[in-house]
């Protein structure tokens, strides 16, 4: 049976393989809340091996200011309460922008598998995706963006198409070299900026 | 097995010197019958031994001289044909083995598929101990043409056998195969082999990718599948076979549930069959939805050389349809070409006045053979037209066999691929089979043309990308 990876270990492994998402830390009080917030809003989510879909589960708080945290804290612990064993995600709120998906599984037939789509909570409604068998060659990245319907909103231009190519590559790196059962990046927002992944699941 | 072992074997399989028919009788209504009455029409000409328990000394089956056992016909066979009910074939493919023959057609069903595992299990633990390869159980075997092999137990007057030809087609079901099988021979192309693998206990989708890579005389692949047993291995036959010849996959089970629960939106969307058609899109493979597909698509890879890319010119003797085949164009995610200036020029000289040089360019319905031959000529040399979809109706005035001839001489140029559309009756339908028979894709509608367009185009692309 496939279980979570711990939040904080799942962002350890994208880091390794360059992968940016939010920055973010467990929350374990009040305060702590209120001083993480000190740097900027804050998105709050609580975090269970009971309640995958956090966002059904009403257990997500956006844009929590410094004044409000230690409020938002006390909420979202009473919300929890009914998933416990759970902690307290904080995370730095990133810019709005669209939203994509970047996924994989393990298929049991063949192998690893990357997935790249639109995102965010119209994923399942749209179903706009592409799917590769890992690891990809860079022309299977393009091609996977090329497929998509989404495309001329989610790469734009040649930058943000030449920056999804080698995400999709660093991801399919990283299923190609661990023992990942499931993984959702979603949502990754595209910003202007670049690119952050806001929500990551990895089950193994 | 070694492959190289596995390879020779299914070479063998695939053009045997000497057959063994078990079941055979004189009883027309039995399968083993059918199967050697098969073996007689289409002239085999190996060595052939009607087995049948119940032979007695001296007795013989439609001519051939028969025998109580595969023992007892005292030499290493090449092929051992199976038609027995599946109660009685564990005992036959163990003196099988003993007698060392090297490959087995079982085509009786009754194992797995019905639930009697426990009969197949012993199928596969024979066949796993023994020195020879297995096709089936539940299947139709094997068809190759040249070599005047037909192991099907399906009456040829029931089924029509395709003529010798490049496509070659494997079909995990034998329903889906002898169905399509009737139908390549409707369309006209030629047959190189057909294989029904059934159950696929031992010889299996990799095996049979791997033989037709390997088989020059196979240039088109139709494939019916409904799973494969080795993922990987499939993957690696898959690469090696679309790097020489197209092969066309009819994946069954689109609708099937998933298997496992998902947990994340990436496993709610990327079920199992959706990992296939990644699988095939990734590696090459032409996927078709439709069995019509299955035929158009063929009949394009067949006979037409590779489009540079997506611009399609679109000649007609009728305006009304050369508008819906624009339409079809782009729906099919290809392009209206336009001519350059100096092919303009060169048509406005050439054709009357009152034709538009515009694209699709309609000639007019008394538009002749001249017509159609001056303006396949410009658009063969315009470098702005990648391929060429030629609408004729033969219903016009001008339209004849002359036409028919016309774009047959330009076909076998082979310059930029066509596609004829024609639809119509019994006129039409004369026409149509003297381009088909020979070589000229003909299809009813624009949009069966368009995607067989598309479908020549990606493979095409899938070849430059792994150059």
């Amino acid at each position: 049976m496939a279980r979570l990876l711990e939040y904080e270990k799942a962002r350890i492994l994208l880091d390794k393989y360059g992968i940016r998402s939010v920055d973010s830390k467990y929350l374990l009080s009040e305060k702590d809340a209120a001083k993480f917030a000190e740097g900027g809003n804050i998105a709050m989510k609580a975090i269970s091996q009971k309640a995958l879909h956090k966002t059904k589960s009403g257990l997500v708080m956006l844009n929590v200011s410094r004044d409000n945290a230690e409020k938002a804290f006390a909420e979202l612990s009473r919300k929890a309460e009914k998933y416990k064993p759970y902690k307290i995600l904080g995370q730095r709120m990133a810019p709005s922008g669209l939203e994509i998906i970047v996924g994989g599984r393990t298929d049991e037939q063949f192998g690893k598998l990357i997935l790249i789509g639109l995102g965010g909570i119209y994923v399942e409604v749209f179903r706009d995706f592409a799917l590769r068998v890992c690891p990809i060659s860079r022309h299977d990245a393009e091609a996977m963006i090329g497929q998509l319907k989404s495309k001329s909103v989610i790469a734009k231009d040649a930058g943000s198409e030449h920056m999804l190519v080698e995400l999709l590559l660093k991801v399919s790196k990283m299923l190609s070299e661990n023992d990942i059962a499931e993984l959702d990046l979603n949502p990754i927002i595209l910003h202007d900026k670049g690119y952050d992944a806001v929500d990551l699941r990895v089950m193994v | 097995m070694d492959i190289n072992t596995r390879r020779k074997l299914f070479d063998i399989l695939m053009a045997p010197r000497s057959v063994a028919i078990v079941g055979a009788t004189s009883n027309p209504n039995k399968v083993g019958h059918i199967i050697l009455q098969n073996y007689i029409d289409v002239g085999y000409d190996g060595e052939m031994f009607p087995v049948n328990i119940n032979a007695k000394p001296g007795d013989s089956i439609m001519g051939y001289k028969a025998y109580r056992s595969v023992k007892s016909i005292g030499k290493p066979l090449d092929l051992v044909v199976i038609a027995v009910p599946a109660e009685a074939t564990p005992a036959i493919l163990e003196e099988c083995s003993r007698a060392k023959v090297k490959s087995v057609v079982v085509v009786s069903g009754g194992y797995a598929e019905i639930g009697r595992k426990d009969l197949q299990d012993k199928l596969v633990e024979i066949t796993r101990k023994g020195s020879f390869i297995l096709m089936g159980p539940n299947c139709l075997g094997i068809m190759n043409t040249r070599a005047r092999v037909d192991t099907l137990f399906l009456p040829t007057f029931k089924i029509d056998r395709p003529k010798i030809g490049g496509v070659s087609f494997a079909s995990q079901s034998g329903a889906v195969g002898s169905s399509i099988l009737d139908m390549i021979d409707a369309e006209g192309f030629g047959l190189s082999k057909f294989i029904s693998y059934g159950n696929a206990i031992d010889i299996d989708e990799v095996d049979i990718l791997d033989y037709l890579a390997r088989d020059d005389e196979t240039t088109v692949v139709i494939f019916y599948m409904e799973g494969a047993k080795r993922g990987k291995e499939f993957i690696k036959a898959a690469k090696m076979i679309t790097a020489k010849k197209p092969v066309i996959m009819i994946k069954g089970g689109a609708t099937e549930a998933g298997a496992t629960a998902a947990h994340s939106h990436t496993a709610s969307l990327a079920g199992s069959y959706q990992a296939y058609e990644a699988v095939f899109r990734q590696f090459g493979i032409t996927q078709a939805k439709t069995m019509q597909d299955v035929m158009d698509f063929a009949k394009m890879f067949e006979t037409q050389p590779f489009p540079k890319g997506k611009r399609v010119a679109i000649i007609t003797n009728g305006g009304g349809v050369g508008v819906i085949a624009t339409d079809a164009l782009y729906e099919a995610g290809l392009e209206l070409a336009s001519f350059s200036k100096k092919s303009e020029k060169a048509l406005r000289k050439i054709m009357p006045p009152i034709v538009n040089i515009k694209m699709p360019m309609d000639m007019a319905g008394d538009a002749d053979d001249k017509r159609f031959a001056a303006a396949l000529e410009v658009a063969s040399s315009d470098p702005n037209v990648d391929a060429i979809m030629v609408i004729a109706l033969f219903q016009t005035p001008g339209a004849d066999s002359r036409v028919a001839a016309s774009l047959i001489n330009y076909s076998a140029t082979r310059v930029k691929p066509i596609a004829v559309v024609s639809p119509g009756g019994s006129y039409t339908q004369a026409h149509r089979n003297m381009m088909e028979s020979s070589g000229v894709p003909v299809y009813s509608s624009p949009d069966q043309a368009a995607r067989a367009f598309k479908a020549l185009l990606e493979y095409k692309e899938y070849r430059d990308s792994i150059r």
